[in-house]
């Protein structure tokens, strides 16, 4: 018996398992993309098909033409909010967890403690407050409003400055001696040391925020600033009830532009989500 | 004193010149600037936030009126006294409690089959986590014609084992299972993530000895495995009920919270006295008693994971 099959045999349970689980994580989306191709009337049939008997294109075509929906538009605005969001969270914590990791200054830990302590405080009771101070800014349906209320990372803080202390301070000594500013140690030493880190929390922030559906939808109500989550809720509440063919290939649409980012980064997502995840232990 | 002259004196001095006064208030101011970014931001959307929430609590404060009497603590007597509310925290329960067993006996057994000596480790990894990247809207919208109870695809497989149409989310009994079920498709790679990790960390030289000592498969995963992964289990268990005792986005876009109540959620109530009654006031009650709910349960969960294993 050679090698293979063996190995084949040892792991059977899991590699059945593992089997069972891929189908049930692609099943559900096989069934979402092929019912885009289908019909009304072929999706609204038992037995269900699977795959459409005269595929077509309508679907697709339609929820991209509809003039109340602009999946291209809500695409655009969604990757606006989401980059801008990322850089901003970068640019204020990344300083910020730089003086807490290696500054000494009066305060240090009793500020880092109490931010450790607002952890604790679930975002939910910042909501109202914040809706009516956009809108008393008047940044409800602006970009503001979808980037900057959520930029101050507590997370972001704490992932960084766990990073940052880990870096020898040797290197930062030789930098001082070599005439550095603090702003250089930081910029020039520092930051080229921490790109994983930096990377991982820069995919982690992009997806929550991409993704993020309840902020988005209170504070936007034009086609110009709203985000595909929020598109979706517009599409499912306007068409579901007759044209589910639509919808479904609306939603499956909505999945092609992070699955390609996800195809190209697969390994550093992974890496970077397991890297984020485990630092909030 | 810029810090190039540092160099140019004598090595004895060079400690005296490194650390006097100046230079650690220098360091100080330094430290003040690459803080003020974050301490600006973070004292106007979450000091201010908060403090501004817990004060609105105490007024009738309602968008489209003008006077904003003060209360009291009128807004959580009514909030104690509000059926919708109990109900919405009762089912924010229900759901967190299926979806966090589910998500995590999925997770883990999941990491454990892709943790063995197997070919496609990485393949699995990646195709497991995938559905955790896409929105709630697009996990929604998928689900809730899968779920259908006349042209769903769930009860045609369901009814080759002779199960007859299931109602799932028009069922009040059903649709926090069903919402369960979605959820669980749409997060459990993250943990399994977090488990791998786990289970890479604990050191082969035990599963060694136990193999020696001639212990089976079923009890090396019961006496090494599980008491050694305890802190990763608590971490994911306990994120686990943070995370999704916040539920909204599947029952607002599946079952906009029905039938009748049966799928409200605690952020799904939030988001209706806020923004379809636009009682400010109320609802900032309604967030204040959320927030000292999750952070017991986030209280809880320092306890025990501050509380390290060691091998």
């Amino acid at each position: 018996m050679d090698i293979r099959n063996s190995s084949l045999y040892r792991h059977f349970p899991a590699y059945a398992f593992l089997f069972l689980l891929a189908l049930f994580v692609l099943f559900p989306l096989m069934v979402a993309i092929s019912q885009s191709f289908m019909t009304n009337q072929e999706v609204n049939r038992w037995p269900p098909k699977v795959i459409p008997t005269e595929p077509t294109l309508d679907n697709i075509h339609t929820v991209l033409t509809q003039q109340d929906l602009r999946l291209d538009l809500w695409l655009r605005n969604s990757l606006i909010a989401a980059t801008g969001y990322t850089v901003a969270v970068l640019v204020i914590c990344s300083p910020a967890a730089y003086a807490f990791a290696r500054l000494r200054f009066p305060g240090n830990n009793a500020l880092f403690a109490f931010l450790l302590v607002t952890i604790m405080i679930p975002s939910q009771v910042t909501l109202i407050p914040n809706y009516l101070l956009m809108r008393d800014l008047k940044w409800l349906d602006t970009f503001n409003a979808l980037i900057f209320p959520g930029a101050a990372n507590v997370f972001g803080v704490f992932l960084l400055r766990q990073f940052f202390i880990q870096i020898p301070s040797d290197l930062e000594e030789a930098a001082v001696l070599d005439g550095a500013t603090y702003w250089g140690r930081f910029w020039h030493v520092v930051l080229p040391l921490s790109t994983n880190a930096l990377t991982a929390l820069a995919i982690f922030v992009f997806l929550g925020h991409y993704n993020d559906l309840f902020w988005p939808f209170i504070v936007t109500n034009s086609l110009e600033t709203r985000t595909l989550p929020v598109g979706l809720t517009i599409l499912n509440s306007s068409y579901a009830g007759q044209y589910r063919p639509m919808v479904l290939s609306g939603a499956v649409l909505s999945t092609i532009p992070i699955l390609i980012v996800y195809i190209i980064f697969q390994r550093r997502i992974i890496r970077g989500v397991t890297l984020t995840g485990l630092a909030g232990r | 004193m810029s810090q190039g002259d540092v160099i140019t004196v004598s090595s004895t001095d060079r400690r005296i010149l490194r650390f006097p006064p100046s230079l650690k208030t220098q360091e100080a101011i330094a430290a003040y600037i690459f803080l003020a970014p974050f301490l600006i931001f973070f004292a106007i959307f979450v000091v201010r936030a908060v403090v501004a929430a817990v004060q609105m609590s105490f007024y009738d404060w309602q968008i489209l009126r003008p006077a904003r009497p003060y209360v009291g603590i009128d807004n959580y007597i009514e909030l104690f006294n509000d059926d919708v509310w109990w109900i919405a925290l009762r089912n924010t329960i229900s759901f967190t409690i299926m979806t966090v067993i589910g998500t995590t006996i999925v997770a883990l057994s999941a990491a454990l089959a892709v943790t063995q000596p197997i070919r496609g480790q990485g393949f699995f990894r990646v195709l497991l986590y995938m559905p955790t990247l896409f929105s709630v809207g697009a996990v929604g919208l998928i689900w809730v014609w899968l779920l259908n109870s006349q042209f769903g695809m769930v009860n045609y497989v369901l009814s080759f084992l002779g199960v007859r149409p299931i109602n799932w989310l028009g069922d009040p009994a059903l649709v926090l299972p069903a919402l369960s079920l979605t959820t669980i498709w749409w997060g459990f790679g993250f943990p399994m993530l977090i488990f791998i990790a786990g289970l890479q960390g604990i050191p082969e030289h035990l599963y060694e000895a136990a193999r020696i000592d001639g212990a089976n498969g079923w009890q090396i995963f019961w006496r090494i495995t599980l008491p050694l992964l305890r802190p990763t289990l608590l971490f994911v268990t306990v994120t686990g009920v943070i995370a999704h005792f916040q539920v909204y986005g599947q029952p607002f876009i599946m079952t906009s919270g029905g039938p009748g109540r049966s799928s409200y959620t605690v952020i799904f109530y939030l988001y209706q006295i806020a923004w379809t009654a636009f009682r400010m006031g109320y609802g900032a009650a309604v967030a204040v008693a959320l927030a000292v709910i999750m952070a017991v349960m986030t209280m809880i969960q320092f306890l025990f994971i501050s509380r390290r294993i060691e091998y």
